[in-house]
């Protein structure tokens, strides 16, 4: 049974993404409703049926939760077409979370590509609200073109921090002519400023061809297996592992993931 | 285990009790377990080959509403379901089809539980009957199965003479379904049925399932799987009339603008958008990943999960495949190198 909850707010992050910022219709769910940086949901559009995205916002964030979805489907474009004070259903959260008890005291490398930004925003701003208990952090965010960068707002305020690196990169063709910031695709680029690898921990999610394209790189920079996080977003429909469409091998994505390290990866069968 | 002598005049009449008091009746037919409506339409055929299709849906819908919805202009009300909960009597299952529900209840009750299938599942009485007549499809003999198998059923059937059936009260559920007609139990003695159940003929077991897991753990990326994915139409008939399958799709459903259902629908691993994502990334795209997809599940990861092979041995899916695909032909073949799947 999912939780209704209202549009508080729509961000048009780029032409074809959106944010929207919920707040659940009963409070006591408001109160109750805890997650942890990884973890997804199931959204619906009540009468096209439901979608599976991560919350996008930290869970040190209270009052709301934040989810961003690039429309592609026929839930997702249901979903764009609702306004602010609509209604929309939550089922969640589901699934496991990047263990930040773990990375304490550790040098961070985020990576993201596309719209694999939103689980990753998701941990960095819990990060970010911790950012005593962790060493350096870096940030390499990668999108087609400029315009499909998104949380451009945050990303500005990143850039101006001191405690983080911000890379941002739009692969070959996408930039514009007042880009200041890296072409080229995200492996590319992560060769090129070649992160420090000791005692870091990778965080990284995009595109299933971008992830095939990162992980050898990220070995040949020296990176443990056990070190990179990475999200395996299978399509899901009851989050719940029952419905049988996530597994890969015995593994259903939905309970014992999405949150993987590349050593557990190497474990399953090639098929994802 | 307790074993009673029942007349089948007396069987009869439990049965008829058991429609009167307005329970559902089910007994296998040749294309579909039936309600029975009147106790003549029970045949109760020990040579009759499983039904085309499994009891399945009895537990597990084709179809079912999870949720319905109103909507208003800004707001949604949720309105939950009454899930139908009429107490099911199974008279006559095929030992293949009585062991279904508990192979699937390990699925539907790990890490959540889902109210639908338990509610359903929890008010079946399994009167399983022995099976006397196997055709080359069935292999239950490879699948830790027989046809003399109690498992699963509640109360076990095997008929001794022309008139009578040995009765063997399996479950405490048996036990206190059959009470209020002990008039009609005369003791048993187990040497009778004993006697018929070590001299049934069964299916030469075709494969060793633990070989076949073995095999499918180091075999993943054999070209063996080619050849059979180049066969399947993926039309999925095998999952649904397979008595185990249970995988299924949500989707929802409007009757008018305002008012609308989300259903709880069947669905196959062989359809080419089972896993398809909305990015056009498919991580099963062509037929022969969905093809291993389904016999490494049935084989090998529930066994992993749950302990149990995801298969009745009743050969449904092979029956029924408009191309011919055997799974127990594939299986047995796996671990020869010479052999391809499909010959």
């Amino acid at each position: 049974m999912p939780h209704t909850a209202e549009i508080k707010e729509i961000i048009d992050e780029s032409p074809d993404t959106r944010t929207f910022r919920l707040r659940f219709r009963d409070a006591e769910t408001n109160d109750r409703f805890k997650f942890k940086a990884g973890q997804f949901a199931e959204y619906s559009a009540f009468g096209d049926g439901e979608s599976t995205f991560c919350i996008a916002s930290s869970p040190t964030q209270r009052n709301f939760i934040e989810c961003s979805f690039k429309v592609y489907g026929k839930v997702t474009q249901s979903l764009r077409r609702l306004n602010k004070g609509d209604t929309i259903g939550i089922r969640g959260p589901y699934g496991n979370w990047f263990p930040l008890e773990d990375f304490k005291e550790k040098n961070l490398l985020f990576i993201a590509g596309g719209i694999g930004i939103a689980p990753v925003r998701c941990v960095f701003n819990n990060v970010l609200d911790l950012r005593d208990e962790f060493k350096n952090i870096t940030i390499i965010y990668g999108a087609r073109s400029v315009s499909d960068l998104i949380y451009k707002q945050e990303i500005k305020e990143w850039k101006v921090r001191k405690d983080i690196k911000t890379v941002i990169t739009v692969d070959p063709g996408g930039e514009t002519a007042i880009w200041d910031g890296e072409v080229g695709f995200v492996p590319a680029v992560l060769e090129k400023i070649a992160p420090e690898s000791e005692n870091t921990v990778v965080i990284l999610c995009g595109p299933p061809v971008m992830i095939k394209f990162t992980l050898p790189v990220l070995t040949g920079l020296g990176f443990k297996d056990e070190e990179i996080y990475t999200t395996l977003e299978n399509r899901m429909k009851c989050g719940l592992g029952k419905c049988g469409r996530c597994n890969i091998g015995n593994v259903y994505v939905c309970k014992d993931g999405p949150v993987f390290t590349y050593a557990e990866i190497k474990k399953l069968p090639r098929e994802f | 285990m307790d074993e009673k002598i029942i007349s089948r005049v007396d069987l009869m009449k439990i049965c008829k009790d058991v429609i009167d008091k307005g329970n559902t009746l089910l007994t296998p037919g040749a294309a579909d377990y039936y309600v029975v409506k009147d106790i003549s339409d029970i045949i109760l055929d020990t040579s009759a080959l499983p039904s085309k299709i499994s009891h399945k849906s009895y537990v597990f819908p084709r179809t079912e509403p999870v949720l319905y919805y109103k909507r208003s202009k800004n707001d949604v009300q949720l309105i939950d379901i009454n899930i139908d909960s009429k107490k099911i009597v199974i008279l006559g299952a095929k030992p293949c089809d009585a062991n279904s529900i508990n192979i699937m209840k390990h699925l539907f009750n790990w890490d959540h539980s889902d109210e639908f299938f338990n509610k359903r599942a929890n008010n079946f009485m399994v009167i399983g009957l022995m099976c006397s007549h196997f055709d080359e499809y069935c292999f239950c003999t490879s699948v830790r199965s027989s046809p003399v198998s109690e498992k699963g059923s509640d109360l076990f059937l095997i008929p001794v003479d022309i008139n009578n059936y040995a009765l063997k009260i399996i479950t405490e559920k048996g036990k206190e379904f059959i009470s209020p007609y002990s008039g009609y139990l005369k003791p048993g003695d187990e040497k009778n049925s004993k006697l018929i159940t070590e001299n049934v003929r069964q299916p030469e077991a075709a494969f060793d399932s633990s070989e076949v897991y073995e095999w499918l753990g180091e075999n993943f990326e054999s070209p063996k799987w080619e050849g059979v994915g180049n066969l399947c139409l993926s039309c999925a008939q095998c999952a649904f009339v397979c008595s185990v399958c249970h995988c299924f799709d949500i989707t929802d459903e409007d009757y008018s603008y305002t008012e609308g259902r989300r259903m709880k629908n069947w669905d196959g691993c062989q359809f080419g958008n089972f896993t398809l994502h909305a990015s056009g990334h498919n991580p099963r795209d062509i037929q022969s990943k969905r093809y291993r997809q389904r016999v490494n599940h049935k084989f090998r990861y529930y066994v992993d999960r749950f302990g149990e092979i995801l298969c009745t041995g009743c050969g449904r899916c092979s029956r029924g495949c408009p191309v011919s695909i055997d799974i127990k032909e594939i299986v047995s073949n796996c671990n020869d190198n010479q052999k391809e799947f499909l010959k």
